[in-house]
């Protein structure tokens, strides 16, 4: 049937392409940090890709904060997303932010620039020889995460 | 006056031929959808053109019921068709749509749009259009099936039946399509491409009924 098709087709691709694909995404942005260029939005995207399900739970749990006939429904989960944003996400970057901050406080972000790349370099190469465990490290962290903030 | 016997067949094997046709009719839909892009559909367009004449063919006796409750003055149907050869000739039609067309010719479509689909990847676009075509179009049998569950029986089923295909589409395909709609935002976000409108997109999807409630609320 229509249904099954569709489900089996969502399946597919949040759950076998796409933590597939994360692999792929990690290794562009390790290749993109060694040339020093910006590389963290491909890191992010493949943390992204490990999570399809849980975003998807994510963005469902924010639409049933109404009933479904609620006239209301979808500015409530407009509203739910932006309160997730503010009080969940900013805090999160607030606090890496905070560690850059003593990264660079450190010096050694300005270690990795061009002008003085031995960092970069010796960072780009354990993440080559590493990426399965970079890999399995994220899906650890994702796989511990689904049981919440412990 | 009475009609007369051959035409009272006649009559009564274009009834029968009607869920036959309703599958036809499925197959020209599923092909309009992916002239129309395949995750959408025009207005007035020939998807739902299709769709339409397919509601209306599986509805038809409720449909004419509805007509001839306001007066209008129709044959009955008969039940059976008497003619030996218009009862072979239905037999042939709806074999050759069940036996040629939905079994064999439709999964060749289906497979050419799978086709299709790898050829809009390599050539940059999305490849989602043909895949669901082809998902639609090897689900047909089914469809009509499930289709066939709506009819309430009244002579009010040709509109019920639209109703319960939104009810069906808003509360289960559309709930199905915001984790395709997650998916895209990833590959978008990963692409460097605008992905907050897939976002809002799923939320939308997840809130179909809350917002059919809204206008109907703003239109008081």
């Amino acid at each position: 049937m229509f249904l099954n098709g569709i489900l089996n087709l969502t399946n597919w691709a949040a759950n076998v392409i796409m933590p597939t694909l994360a692999g792929l995404l990690l290794a562009s942005a390790v290749y993109r940090f060694s040339k020093a260029q910006s590389y963290s939005h491909l890191s992010y995207a493949g943390f992204a890709a490990l999570m399809c399900s849980g975003l998807l739970r994510l963005l469902e749990t924010f639409a049933q904060q109404a009933g479904a006939g609620d006239p209301d429904r979808y500015w409530i989960s407009i509203l739910t997303l932006v309160n997730w944003v503010g009080n969940v996400m900013l805090p999160l970057y607030g606090v890496m932010q905070v560690v850059m901050m003593v990264l660079h406080f450190a010096g050694l972000l300005e270690r990795m620039t061009i002008g003085e790349a031995w960092v970069r370099n010796a960072v780009s190469a354990m993440a080559c020889f590493g990426l399965s465990g970079i890999l399995r490290l994220a899906e650890f962290w994702i796989q511990n995460g689904t049981a919440g903030v412990r | 006056m009475s009609i007369p016997p051959f035409l009272a067949s006649l009559l009564q094997l274009l009834f029968d031929l009607a869920v036959p046709a309703a599958m036809c009719t499925m197959v020209m839909a599923g092909l309009a959808l992916r002239e129309e892009s395949g995750m959408n559909f025009e207005v007035g367009g020939g998807f739902q053109r299709w769709i339409l004449w397919t509601v209306i063919l599986l509805t038809l006796p409720q449909f004419l019921a509805w007509f001839a409750a306001q007066g209008i003055n129709l044959p009955p149907q008969s039940g059976a068709v008497a003619s030996p050869w218009l009862t072979s000739m239905e037999t042939t039609v709806t074999a050759f749509i069940s036996e040629v067309i939905v079994a064999r010719l439709v999964p060749v479509l289906a497979a050419f749009f799978v086709l299709k689909a790898t050829l809009d990847a390599a050539q940059g676009v999305s490849p989602l259009g043909s895949i669901v075509a082809a998902i639609f179009l090897l689900s047909i049998s089914g469809t009509v099936s499930l289709m066939q569950g709506f009819n309430s029986g009244t002579t009010l089923a040709t509109t019920d039946m639209l109703a319960s295909l939104w009810n069906y589409l808003a509360g289960t395909i559309l709930p199905e399509a915001a984790g395709l709609a997650v998916v895209g935002a990833i590959i978008a976000y990963a692409q460097r491409r605008p992905f907050a409108r897939l976002v809002f997109t799923a939320l939308a999807f997840l809130s179909v009924f809350g917002l059919w409630k809204l206008v109907e609320a703003m239109v008081g």
